[in-house]
């Protein structure tokens, strides 16, 4: 029931990271972000997809994120997430921070792109 | 932050996402049901989220801790009785500390009222006869004009005092001051001035005796009226918060606060001998360098002299602070550290009860953890309830040490300098609360970690009954034990320090303090006191005749008699010193030939003085042994400086202070003394003396009503007086020590009684297998020996070393007296017996088939 403290901990930054990047491509509501996240990273999100929330709030209290409630097509009321300037820039600024950390991790957040 | 808004709809947004995920997984072909349980199952455990989100904006302990101490305050209405017990064993342990520290706070920590107190110094030359500091007057003054190191530099000296007004005489505890006395204490004045240093005859009243005395007339101020033996006008009233806080080394005697300040008496006027020095360090200077230079002064002044020390030959010059505080300081040290063992034994308890408790309420964590509460939530909840319960305790601690403390000032305001200034500020609510939430965390501590351990799962299968198993029980049984060896180092102190005071209190045969009456007369005014007089007043003489004659009319007086205290330091060279030149300070007393009788003293060798007999005089043995050795006294002379010869030796008696060699003195029949300022009457009755105070002082006042009465009492009363501070710790130190008695055996009960209740089944089997009652009961006393034996012994080899810092509170007993020590360790195992008697009685009488069918 209860998760390994120390995945969550090594998690967290990465997970910030993935939900910025995320929404790069526009504003989305939680399970969206969710469904993205997992598609882009199977294997590294074996977190419960609650954790995103706490996550989402921390980037919201930096002011990385913004959200606004708004309807979603079915007419239910959720918030919609999206990157602030202020995110973007740090998005930058801590992709390039990580790829200098760790090629491993470079890898995981941007499959595709490979090297800078 | 306009972001936070996000956290209202969080609820909103968790619903969505989930009803999202339920709405996907129906489409990839699952039942609702199962969809919906998938989809909980991904997102995980919807409160945590929601409380790790808000969190994050709140952050957690914050949230959490509120959340604990609900649940806490919930737990704790429902279980009144055992919060109750918990809150009220704290508030004994933090009620304790909470009084000692306040009266530590003020009187060790908290600085002087006067500005800039901490260069404040204290200069005197230690007395080994009078037991004090004191400054030869003479000598002051040079130092005034010749010392570098101070600012300022002031004297002062007691010196009681009669003011006579139209409205009669009034009694004051005075002191004369001199040099920059006010400038010092930075006194100003609130009516009126305070004098100058070239004024003489002048008074300047506190501003509760202008109050009580006065009532607080104005007018009072600028009039004349008789000090002493002269006129005085009164200058000015001190403001209501202006205290005296020097040394008073005559508070065991007179224990009024300083009620009036004089200017320097004329010669031969005030007492001598009083005179004490403080001073102002000059900016930059040390005490050090002050010491030295006041050394090497005073070595210059007694050479001046011809090399008479006059008593200053070892001066010293230590901060006023320190020396105010020089004879209680140890003791409220060892007061506080007895104090940390109350509260520690008082979380000891604590812990136990809990202890036993948390079996009860394993279950619960269960429960709560199966409901996705983590394990450190459960401990972090418990540590607030016992927090919480803890600060409770600090709350009623508080009230109780505001009731000690105030019950103590009353009882002995003059135990300890600065008492009566004990209040509770915003220091001793800080170090409350401190003391409190530490406390809660510690007791709390024990039952939490039995639960890190604890197998919840089966807490779960066992159903309502579990035990605390091996190790909880192992636990409590270990506690136990530390609370009686805790106590036994209380005990041990206490029964040392009622040891001593047995001692001190034990009189010699014939010597009853209870069956003696005392009071004081100091001649005022002429006709009595005539200015520079240098024959017998025959005023004096006619009033003591009278005196004495109505003193045995009084029905129950069996004698009486007067001693007067001439000197304090008579400065004479002993025969029995081997080189001439060192001089020695005794008390020198006329006294008429009752006073002996009167008090009870018995004769070691001589004679007594004869009715009439002059030139002849009596000593004490200190005062024998000091002067001839181991010589014969009988038949010398010493000169006073008149040759007087030397009738007989007396035993030293403890007549004015009990808890100190008495000094050296010599008895001269009162005729040889030409003018007198004052004296004692000592009168014995033949039963006790209490009721008869009130009748011989109303004879005394009569006879001349301008002549006041004052200090009337027993000599028992005055005696106990003289020993107030140790009175004053004995108390404390006892109720600490019953406090851990109280706490132990509860603690001892306690598990005793859970011992017996976790096995009444086997218990139940034992009888059932024809364990008689007496077997069962045995067998729940001898389980708890081992403890308290190994208790009792680490008990006692803890108090070994401590016993040591009781030092200068004891009186005539070693630290380690062993009888002490015996006593305590058979006191307590008796009293541990006794705590398992009723568990032991409630085994025994287990009913074995009900006790089979016990869950």
């Amino acid at each position: 029931m209860s998760t390994k403290e120390p995945s969550v901990e090594l998690l967290q930054g990465t997970l910030d990271l993935l939900i910025l990047r995320t929404l790069l491509f526009g504003p989305l509501h939680g399970h969206a972000i969710a469904k993205a996240i997992e598609r882009n990273s199977e294997d590294v999100l074996q977190v419960e997809q609650g954790s995103l929330y706490p996550a989402l709030h921390r980037l919201l209290k930096r002011g990385w994120i913004a959200a606004r409630e708004g309807a979603s097509e079915n007419n239910r009321r959720a918030n919609f997430y999206r990157l602030t300037p202020q995110g973007r820039k740090q998005l930058h600024l801590e992709t390039t921070k990580w790829e200098k950390i760790s090629r491993a991790i470079t890898r995981i957040l941007n499959p595709e792109a490979g090297r800078p | 932050m306009r972001n936070r808004r996000a956290l209202d709809s969080l609820a909103g947004d968790i619903r969505d996402h989930l009803e999202r995920e339920t709405a996907d997984n129906i489409e990839r072909g699952m039942s609702p049901a199962e969809a919906r349980a998938a989809a909980l199952r991904k997102f995980g455990n919807v409160p945590r989220v929601m409380e790790e989100t808000r969190a994050v904006w709140h952050g957690l302990w914050l949230d959490q801790l509120l959340q604990d101490l609900r649940y806490g305050l919930r737990y704790l209405r429902r279980n009144p009785r055992f919060a109750a017990v918990v809150v009220l064993t704290m508030a004994l342990g933090i009620g304790v500390n909470t009084a000692v520290f306040s009266v530590v706070n003020t009187v060790l920590l908290k600085p002087l009222d006067y500005p800039d107190a901490a260069r404040l110094v204290w200069i005197g030359a230690y007395d080994p006869n009078l037991r004090r500091d004191f400054v030869n007057k003479d000598d002051f003054f040079e130092w005034r004009r010749q010392a570098r190191s101070f600012s300022s530099i002031a004297a002062f000296g007691y010196q009681p005092a009669v003011l006579t007004t139209p409205a009669g005489p009034h009694q004051a505890t005075a002191v004369y001051v001199a040099g920059d006395f006010w400038r010092i204490t930075g006194a100003r004045p609130a009516i009126g001035e305070l004098f100058r240093e070239d004024t003489r005859d002048s008074i300047v009243l506190t501003w509760d005796f202008f109050q009580r005395e006065f009532a607080g007339d104005r007018r009072v101020v600028g009039r004349t009226v008789d000090l002493n033996a002269r006129h005085a006008r009164i200058a000015g009233v001190l403001p209501r918060g202006f205290r005296f806080q020097f040394p008073m080394w005559w508070a065991a005697d007179h224990p009024e606060p300083v009620e009036a300040y004089l200017t320097d008496p004329r010669p031969g006027e005030g007492i001598a001998g009083t005179t004490q020095v403080v001073a102002a360090l000059r900016p930059g200077a040390t005490v050090a360098q002050a010491g030295q230079e006041m050394q090497a002064l005073e070595r210059h002044l007694i050479a001046e002299r011809g090399g008479h020390p006059r008593g200053m030959a070892d001066l010293q010059v230590v901060p006023l602070q320190a020396e105010l505080t020089a004879g209680s300081r140890g003791a409220l040290l060892l007061l506080s550290g007895a104090g940390i063992f109350v509260l520690l034994i008082a979380v000891v308890n604590v812990a136990n009860l809990l202890l036993a408790r948390s079996t009860l309420r394993r279950r619960e964590v269960a429960i709560r953890a199966a409901m996705g509460a983590g394990r450190s939530r459960a401990i972090r909840q418990w540590l607030a309830e016992s927090v919480l319960q803890s600060l409770a305790g600090g709350v009623a601690g508080l009230l109780l040490a505001y009731w000690a403390i105030q019950a103590l000032i009353r009882i002995s305001p003059n135990a300890v300098p600065r008492l009566s200034e004990t209040a509770i500020d915003g220091r001793v609510l800080a170090f409350t609360f401190g003391v409190s939430v530490l406390a809660g965390i510690l007791f709390g501590a024990a039952p939490a970690l039995t639960l890190r351990r604890a197998n919840l799962h089966d807490a779960l299968k066992n159903g309502a009954r579990s035990s605390a198993g091996p190790i909880g029980l192992r636990l409590r049984r270990l506690l136990v034990a530390a609370e009686l060896s805790l106590s036994i180092v209380l005990l041990t102190g206490a029964g040392l320090m009622l040891k001593s005071f047995a001692l001190m209190t034990a009189h010699a045969p014939g010597f009853d303090p209870a069956k003696v009456i005392v009071m004081n007369v100091r001649f005022h005014g002429p006709p009595y006191i005539v200015p520079e007089s240098a024959h017998e007043n025959p005023a004096q003489r006619a009033y003591l005749h009278e005196l004495l004659r109505r003193t045995y009319t009084v029905p129950g007086v069996q004698s009486a008699g007067v001693s007067c205290w001439i000197l304090v330091d008579g400065f004479l060279p002993f025969p029995a010193d081997p080189t001439p030149g060192p001089t020695h300070v005794f008390r020198l007393n006329a006294v008429s030939p009752g006073y002996f009788q009167a008090l009870g003293m018995t004769l070691r060798e001589g004679r007594w003085l004869a009715d009439g007999e002059s030139h002849a005089a009596l000593l004490n043995e200190t005062m024998a042994r000091l002067a001839f050795g181991s010589a014969d006294p009988v038949g010398r002379q010493i000169s006073l400086p008149r040759p007087v010869t030397i009738a007989g030796v007396v035993a030293d008696g403890r007549y004015s202070r009990l808890d100190a060699a008495p000094p050296p003195e010599v008895f001269i029949p009162l005729e040889d003394a030409i003018d007198l300022y004052g004296f004692a009457i000592a009168a014995r009755t033949r039963t006790r003396a209490a009721a008869l105070v009130p009748v011989l002082e109303k004879q005394i006042a009569a006879i001349d009503p301008s002549q006041p009465v004052f200090d009337a009492g027993t000599l028992e009363a005055a005696l106990a007086q003289s020993i107030a501070p140790r009175r004053f710790n004995l108390f404390l130190l006892a109720v600490f020590a019953a406090a851990a008695l109280l706490l132990a055996v509860v603690g001892i009960y306690g598990v005793a009684s859970y011992s017996v209740a976790e096995r009444t089944r086997e218990i139940g089997v034992r009888m059932a297998l024809g364990a008689r009652r007496g077997q069962v009961a045995s067998m729940v006393i001898r389980e708890i020996i081992p403890i308290a034996a190994a208790a009792i012994a680490a008990g006692l080899a803890a108090t070994w070393p401590l016993a040591r810092f009781l030092g200068t509170l004891l009186y005539g007993v070693s630290p380690q007296d062993p009888a002490t020590l015996v006593a305590v360790a058979l006191f307590l195992a008796a009293v541990t017996v006794l705590a398992c008697l009723v568990p032991a009685i409630k085994a025994a009488t287990i009913d074995p088939t009900a006790a089979l069918h016990y869950d």
